[in-house]
C-alpha cells in the first residue's frame, strides 16, 4: 500500500507529461495549445485563489496585458518568440505590482471588485490607444519566428512554447511547495495568527498576487503568439471569469484541478462549435451549476477524495500525508465559502 | 486482461476504418481540383449578435450558389463535386482563427466565406494569407481588409466603412440638412465611421457641430439626446453609428425624446434590414441609411429573393445575397481557371467584371481585392405604407459603383 502510495506521484507527473507531449496527436494542435495557455493561466490563478486564499477578477488584464506586451515586441523588434513571451510576463508582473499593492489590503467581495476594476481600466486603454494596440480590431500579423526558423505551423509552434508552459507548472509547483507557499497557506486559513507569528501578511500576499500574474502573462503572451495576433476580448472581463470558472470546476487548491477544468472548457468549447450547437453558454453553465452543486471539491478535488477514501487512509492536514504533498489543505475552501 | 483485449480491439478496429476512409481520396483526386472536390466553407456568427443577420441562412445561399452552378454548367462543370461546410466562430476572432486553421488544413477548405465583425475577419485574413488559400469576407466593415492589412488571397467583398459613411452623409447633407450632430460607439468602427462621415459630410457642403462618442456597449443616450437641441447653430440631422443593440436603444430614446418633431431628422451609419424588422418600421420610418442590396430594390433581386425565401424561410438580408454572389463568382472563377489552384482562381478574379442577383455594375479591383458594385440610399417606410412581410425600405437613389467605394489605398500592396 505504500508503496502505491509513494510511486503514485511521479507516475501521474510521468502520465501528465506524456499527455502534454501527446496533445498535438490527440486533438487539433491550434486547440491543444489554447488548453495547455489556459491550463497554465488557470494554474497560476489557482496559486492565488487555492493557496492564498483571493480570488482575482481582474487576471484578464495580465493575461492580455502580456499578450499585447509580447505581440508588440514580437511585432517592432523581431526578437524571437520566447524572449517575446518572457518579455510579456515581465510586463504582467510589472503591472501587477501597483494594482496588487493597492488591492491585496482588501478581502473577499473587495478585492475582488478592485481587481476586476482595474482590469476594466487595461481594457479601457487598449480599446483607446488604437495606433499602438489596433483598437477593437486587435493586433495582427505577429510573427512566430526562433532564430530565422518559422513557426507558424501550429503544431510546430505547441512544441517549441511546450517547455515555457513547462517551465511555468514547475515554478506554480515550486511555489506551493515551498515554505513560502505554506505561510501562504497559513495566511489564507488564519491571516491574524500568520501576522501574530510575525510573517508581514500583505507583503506575501503582494508576492503571491504578483507571481500569478506573471505565469498568467507567460500563458497569455504565449497564447497570442500561437494565434498570430492580440485580441480585445484577451483584455475583457469575460477572459477573467472563464479562468475562475476553470479553477471552480477543477477544484480550488488542488493546482492540477485548473490544469482539468481548462481542458474541458477549451475541449467542450472546440467539439459544440464543431458539431455546430448554438446554445454554448447552456452547456458550459449548467455543467458549472452541477459541478457547484453536486461536486464542492471540483473534479480532481472529489476525484482524490474518493481515492483517500477509498483506500482509507485519508489524514487530513498531516505533514506529509498525500493530501498534503502537493500543498492541498485539509481545508479546501468550498465555492460557498467567502474567500 | 479482459478489459485491455477490448480496448486493442476498439483501436484496431479505428485504425481500420481510418485506413479505408483515406484510400479513395487520396487516390482518386485528379490534378486540376485540390483532393478531387471544391470545398466552400462559410465561416461566422450562428450563435451570437450577428447570428439573425447572416448566420445559418447564409450557408443556405452558398447551398443555392453551388446548386445553381451545377445545373449551369451540368456535364461541363469543372468542380463536378462541390462541398459546403460551415463553422460558428461565435463572434471571438481566437475561435475565428482556429476554426479557420482547421477548415484550410482538416476539411480542406479552397475557400473560406462570410467572416462578420472586423478583428475576426483581420485575423482570417492573416490565416488566409499563411495558408495560401482563398477568403472573401463579407460580414467585416473595416476598411484595414483593403487597406494596410490587405494581402493577395483576401478579397472583401459587399460593403464597408467608407461606402457606408459616403452614401448616407454625401447624400443626405446633399439634400439639404447641412448641419449634423454625430454620436459614435468609442471603438474602431465607430471610430472610422465618425471619421469618414466627417469626411463625406464636410464634402458636401455640410458642416459637423459636433461629435461625440458614446461607451460602447450602452443603453442610456439621454446625454447625447437632450443635448442636441441646445447645440448652437441647431443640428438639423442626429448621425448615429450605433450598430446592433445600441442602434435600437438609441433609436427608441431619440422617439421617446421626439427629436424628429423638433426638426432633427434621424442619420444611421449602419443598419441592416434584420435591425428594422426587430424594431418595427415605425420607430425608424424616415432613416436614411446606405444599403449594398434590398431584396426588392428591382425585379431581378426580387426573383432571387423569392428562391431564397422558399429555402429559408424569410426575406434575405445584404449578406446573404453576399454570400450567394461571392460563391457564385468563386465557381466561375474556378470554371474559367479549370482549377481550383488558388493562383489561378485569383488571376481570373482580379479586374473581373460581372452582374449577378447581388451586385450590378460590379468590378472586383485588382489593386486591392474590393468588391465595386452599385448601392442604394434607402429610406425606411412608415408602417402605413408597408404592404408585406419585411417590405420596409423605399430605394432613394442609386449610387454608381465607382463614386460608392474608396479609391484604392496606396499603403495596399498584394
Amino acid at each position: 500500500m505504500i508503496l502505491s502510495r509513494l510511486a503514485r506521484r511521479p507516475l501521474l507527473l510521468a502520465a501528465g507529461l506524456v499527455l502534454a507531449l501527446a496533445l498535438p496527436w490527440m486533438i487539433y494542435p491550434p486547440v491543444a495549445l489554447d488548453m495547455a495557455c489556459w491550463a497554465l493561466f488557470a494554474a497560476a490563478l489557482d496559486l492565488l485563489l487555492g493557496f492564498t486564499g483571493l480570488l482575482s477578477f481582474g487576471h484578464a488584464a495580465f493575461w492580455g496585458g502580456s499578450a499585447y506586451a509580447a505581440a508588440l515586441i514580437a511585432v517592432h523588434s523581431g526578437l524571437p518568440f520566447p524572449v517575446a513571451a518572457l518579455g510579456g510576463a515581465v510586463f504582467a508582473a510589472v503591472l501587477a505590482l501597483p494594482i496588487g499593492y493597492l488591492s491585496v489590503r482588501l478581502r473577499g467581495i473587495y478585492f475582488a471588485m478592485v481587481t476586476l476594476a482595474f482590469a476594466q481600466m487595461v481594457y479601457f486603454v487598449v480599446n483607446q490607444w488604437r495606433d499602438l494596440t489596433g483598437g477593437e480590431n486587435g493586433l495582427q500579423g505577429v510573427p512566430r519566428e526562433l532564430f530565422g526558423l518559422d513557426l507558424s505551423d501550429s503544431f510546430v509552434f505547441y512544441y517549441a512554447a511546450l517547455p515555457l508552459l513547462l517551465a511555468g507548472f514547475v515554478a506554480v509547483w515550486r511555489v506551493v511547495r515551498s515554505p513560502f507557499g505554506r505561510v501562504l497557506v497559513s495566511i489564507r486559513d488564519n491571516p491574524a495568527r500568520a501576522q501574530a507569528l510575525g510573517y508581514p501578511v500583505e507583503r506575501y500576499k503582494l508576492l503571491a498576487f504578483v507571481l500569478s500574474a506573471a505565469l498568467s502573462g507567460l500563458a497569455g503572451g504565449l497564447f497570442a503568439l500561437g494565434h498570430g495576433f492580440a485580441s480585445l476580448e484577451s483584455v475583457y472581463w469575460t477572459t477573467s471569469g472563464q479562468a475562475v470558472m476553470m479553477v471552480v470546476l477543477g477544484g480550488i487548491g488542488t493546482l492540477w484541478g485548473g490544469v482539468i477544468g481548462a481542458g474541458l472548457v477549451v475541449e467542450l468549447n472546440d467539439y459544440l462549435v464543431t458539431v455546430g450547437f448554438d446554445g454554448i453558454g447552456i452547456v458550459t453553465g449548467t455543467i458549472f451549476v452541477i459541478i457547484v452543486l453536486v461536486f464542492r471539491r471540483g473534479i480532481w478535488g472529489t476525484a482524490r477524495d474518493l481515492l483517500a477514501a477509498r483506500t482509507g487512509r485519508r489524514r487530513p492536514g498531516e505533514p506529509g500525508s498525500g493530501d498534503t504533498q502537493d500543498g492541498a489543505p485539509a481545508r479546501t475552501p468550498g465555492v460557498g465559502t467567502p474567500v | 486482461m479482459k478489459a485491455l483485449g477490448r480496448v486493442a480491439a476498439v483501436v484496431a478496429a479505428g485504425a481500420t476504418v481510418a485506413g479505408c476512409a483515406g484510400g479513395p481520396g487520396a487516390g482518386g483526386g485528379d490534378d486540376k481540383i485540390s483532393d478531387g472536390k471544391v470545398v466552400l466553407a462559410v465561416l461566422n456568427d450562428q450563435s451570437a449578435v450577428y447570428a439573425d443577420l447572416s448566420g445559418k441562412s447564409s450557408v443556405e445561399a452558398v447551398n443555392m450558389a453551388v446548386a445553381d452552378y451545377k445545373a449551369k454548367y451540368g456535364d461541363k462543370a469543372v468542380a463536378k463535386d462541390v462541398e459546403v461546410l460551415s463553422a460558428d466562430h461565435q463572434n471571438k476572432p481566437e475561435v475565428a482563427n482556429s476554426k479557420a486553421q482547421e477548415l484550410y488544413d482538416r476539411q480542406h477548405a479552397d475557400i473560406v466565406l462570410d467572416v462578420p465583425s472586423s478583428a475576426a475577419a483581420l485575423a482570417v485574413a492573416g490565416v488566409a494569407k499563411a495558408k495560401k488559400k482563398l477568403f472573401m469576407d463579407i460580414g467585416a466593415a473595416t476598411t484595414e481588409l483593403e487597406g494596410a492589412q490587405c494581402n493577395k488571397y483576401t478579397f472583401h467583398y459587399g460593403y464597408n466603412t467608407y461606402m457606408l459613411a459616403h452614401g448616407t452623409g454625401d447624400t443626405v447633407t446633399k439634400d439639404g440638412s447641412k448641419n449634423w450632430y454625430i454620436v459614435y460607439p468609442d471603438y474602431a468602427f465607430g471610430q472610422d465611421m465618425q471619421k469618414n462621415f466627417t469626411a463625406a459630410v464636410q464634402g458636401a457642403g455640410g458642416k459637423v457641430i459636433q461629435s461625440d462618442p458614446a461607451p460602447f456597449p450602452n443603453d442610456n443616450f439621454s446625454t447625447f439626446l437632450l443635448k442636441a437641441p441646445g447645440l448652437d447653430p441647431k443640428p438639423q440631422v442626429l448621425g448615429t453609428m450605433q450598430a446592433g443593440g445600441d442602434l435600437v436603444n438609441l433609436v427608441k430614446q431619440y422617439n421617446e425624446y421626439k427629436l424628429r418633431d423638433k426638426g432633427i431628422g434621424l442619420a444611421v451609419g449602419l443598419m441592416f434590414i434584420t435591425d428594422i424588422h426587430s424594431l418595427g418600421p415605425d420607430a425608424l420610418a424616415g432613416t436614411k441609411f446606405t444599403d449594398a442590396w434590398y431584396w426588392n430594390g428591382s425585379p431581378g433581386n426580387r426573383a432571387w429573393a423569392d428562391k431564397f425565401q422558399a429555402k429559408a424561410g424569410k426575406r434575405p438580408s445584404f449578406p446573404n445575397a453576399a454570400n450567394y454572389s461571392a460563391a457564385t463568382q468563386y465557381l466561375e472563377a474556378v470554371q474559367r481557371a479549370g482549377t481550383d489552384g488558388a493562383d489561378a482562381v485569383i488571376k481570373q478574379l482580379e479586374g473581373h467584371k460581372f452582374e449577378d442577383a447581388f451586385a450590378q455594375n460590379a468590378t472586383i479591383r485588382a489593386e486591392d481585392h474590393l468588391l465595386l458594385h452599385d448601392v442604394s440610399l434607402a429610406q425606411v417606410k412608415p408602417a402605413s405604407e408597408v404592404k408585406e412581410p419585411w417590405d420596409y425600405e423605399k430605394i432613394l437613389s442609386t449610387i454608381p459603383a465607382d463614386q460608392a467605394f474608396q479609391p484604392a489605398d496606396p499603403a495596399c500592396k498584394l
